[in-house]
């Protein structure tokens, strides 16, 4: 098998980095393109901007769990700030600042969607007059940038390793100078937030939801695609570099991961959500089951990708 | 004429100027010694491990393990057993002490830094154990040690080398497998080797430009 010195913590925290990123970026997709304003209640951007923070703190919590003398000697951790050539030190960079820009627009948006709540805090604090729509600009174009970084940076944690494990520095295509973890990841970020704040909690609190988002499944259904294409790019890649990358391709696909690739990644994450989607753009509408199963396959898919990744990761010294 | 109003405001308008010069001025003149710095240092040591002779008995992983307190198990030393044309043949693998260090630069807390003698040490009152190095290092040459949560790996027992001994690992070797000495000095035995091009680096597609080599059977 690959590598032994990361495990399952830091597989859970790149797939909790990529939903909450994601989760993040959905709610300023709604935000900006001003359905959040047509309808008294939004549960998108409620439960997007609501858990993107949470989730990439407690991602984070996890990382901190991982350490050895920095789980034990915390004050040890402050030093990370000041290594530019170490991603570690972008990462921590990015999740001290995306995380406080998660809660915060979590908590704007819950304020303005509980008109008692906002009374209140309006209440206690006589100067502050401006709307929660004003707020919100700066804070979903700034947090945005962040939540971009936040999913894209995990790649490049992984593919800085160079030659060491080739699996996770895989280029997009055979040949191309530029890694895939990063391109992949975003994507997957993207698909599991659209997975999160549609598919599971939309179909639960608005059943009618593609009728307010009637693009919306053709859009998924692009996403799901991408990201089809891009795993399957990214066997090839590594398969065409030989050796260990080659190894940790046949590990992910007739290995011992072969049955969770096919079965939580491929099926339930790519192929039944697809098959879903499908039909969901012909009926013009998604029955709550189907949405959930779509919903809860597309996330637990995020999370066993990277499972895959992290544990495929063969040493290219073996 | 020529009083000068010192307000409140103005003086603390000073004082912040003052902290913020004297922060700036002395940091600037220690960033250009940091840069002064040359960025490959020429290794001074180098430890060259005959592939002819190892016979795989783990002596000098034994004497890594003693000489630096390792639970039972663990070195700083991992010998594999490799096979060509079906002939058995061990290859003992420690830290490389590379010029181009991977390990150094995934570090977040720089706790990685080379000596001039050419030796990687890790900075271990830093060292937070995030492990990032023990994935980065294509040689796999680092552990976590788990009882003090840190990353470690050979440091060529510096202090017996500073004393003008050799490391464990040498002074172990029974078959006498493993060849120590100055890089920097022509008549060494391991200036010698290494100018007669047959001790090599292992793996130097890696780019890492290791100080310990290889002397591989010619066949």
């Amino acid at each position: 098998m690959g590598q032994t010195a990361w495990g399952w913590l830091i597989a859970i925290y790149l797939f909790l980095g990529g939903l909450g990123a994601g989760a993040f970026l959905i709610a300023c997709t709604i935000e900006w393109a001003g359905i959040r304003y047509k309808y008294e209640f939004c549960p998108g951007t409620l439960v997007g901007a609501g858990i993107s923070g949470l989730v990439v703190g407690i991602g984070s919590l996890l990382l901190i769990l991982d350490l050895g003398a920095g789980k034990t000697q915390p004050w040890r951790i402050l030093w990370m700030f000041i290594h530019p050539t170490s991603v570690m030190t972008w990462g921590i960079w990015i999740l001290s600042i995306f995380i406080p820009l998660g809660l915060l627009y979590g908590l704007v948006e819950l304020l303005s969607q509980m008109p008692s709540w906002d009374a209140w805090l309006r209440s206690k604090l006589p100067w502050f007059k401006a709307s929660w729509r004003q707020v919100k600009r700066p804070l979903t174009i700034i947090g945005a940038l962040f939540a971009l970084s936040t999913a894209i940076y995990t790649g490049i944690l992984l593919s800085a390793v160079g030659p060491a494990i080739p699996f996770w520095s895989a280029p997009v295509f055979p040949g191309v100078g530029i890694p895939m973890l990063p391109v992949l990841f975003l994507v997957s970020a993207i698909s599991t937030g659209m997975g999160l704040v549609f598919d599971l909690v939309g179909t639960i609190a608005l059943p009618e939801i593609i009728r307010r988002y009637p693009s919306l499944p053709a859009l998924h259904l692009i996403l799901i695609g991408l990201e089809a294409l891009l795993i399957g790019l990214y066997f090839l890649s590594a398969y065409k570099l030989g050796g260990a990358g080659a190894f940790a391709v046949s590990l992910a696909i007739s290995g011992p991961l072969s049955l969770v690739f096919w079965l939580f990644v491929a099926f339930l994450g790519l192929f039944l959500p697809f098959v879903i989607h499908v039909y969901a753009i012909g009926a013009g509408q998604h029955s709550p089951v189907w949405g959930i199963v779509s919903g809860v396959g597309i996330i637990t898919a995020g999370l066993f990708l990277r499972y895959i990744i992290i544990f495929a990761g063969v040493p290219a010294f073996l | 004429m020529g009083k000068v109003n010192i307000t409140r405001r103005n003086f603390i308008k000073g004082l912040a100027a003052t902290g913020v010069i004297s922060l700036i001025v002395p940091s600037l003149s220690r960033r250009k010694e940091l840069f002064s710095i040359p960025k490959e240092i020429a290794a001074k040591y180098a430890l060259i491990i005959d592939l002819n002779k190892c016979v795989g008995c783990g002596a000098c992983a034994d004497a890594c393990r003693l000489r630096n307190h390792l639970p039972e198990g663990q070195s700083f030393i991992k010998i594999y057993r490799k096979e060509t044309n079906g002939r058995e043949w061990f290859l003992p693998v420690q830290c490389q002490h590379c010029i181009i260090q991977p390990c150094a630069w995934v570090c977040p807390v720089n706790a990685t830094y080379t000596t001039e003698e050419g030796v990687v040490l890790i900075n271990e009152a830093r060292c937070t154990g995030c492990k990032y190095c023990l994935v980065a290092c294509p040689y796999q040459a680092r552990i976590l040690n788990e009882k003090t949560g840190t990353a470690q790996k050979c440091w060529l027992c510096l202090d017996y080398v500073l004393g003008g001994g050799e490391p464990a690992c040498v002074h172990a070797c029974i078959p006498g497998a493993r060849l120590f000495g100055r890089k920097d000095d022509p008549n060494s035995e391991v200036a010698k080797l290494i100018a007669s091009g047959k001790a090599v680096p292992l793996h130097p597609e890696f780019g890492t430009k290791p100080n310990i080599l290889y002397y591989v059977p010619i066949e």
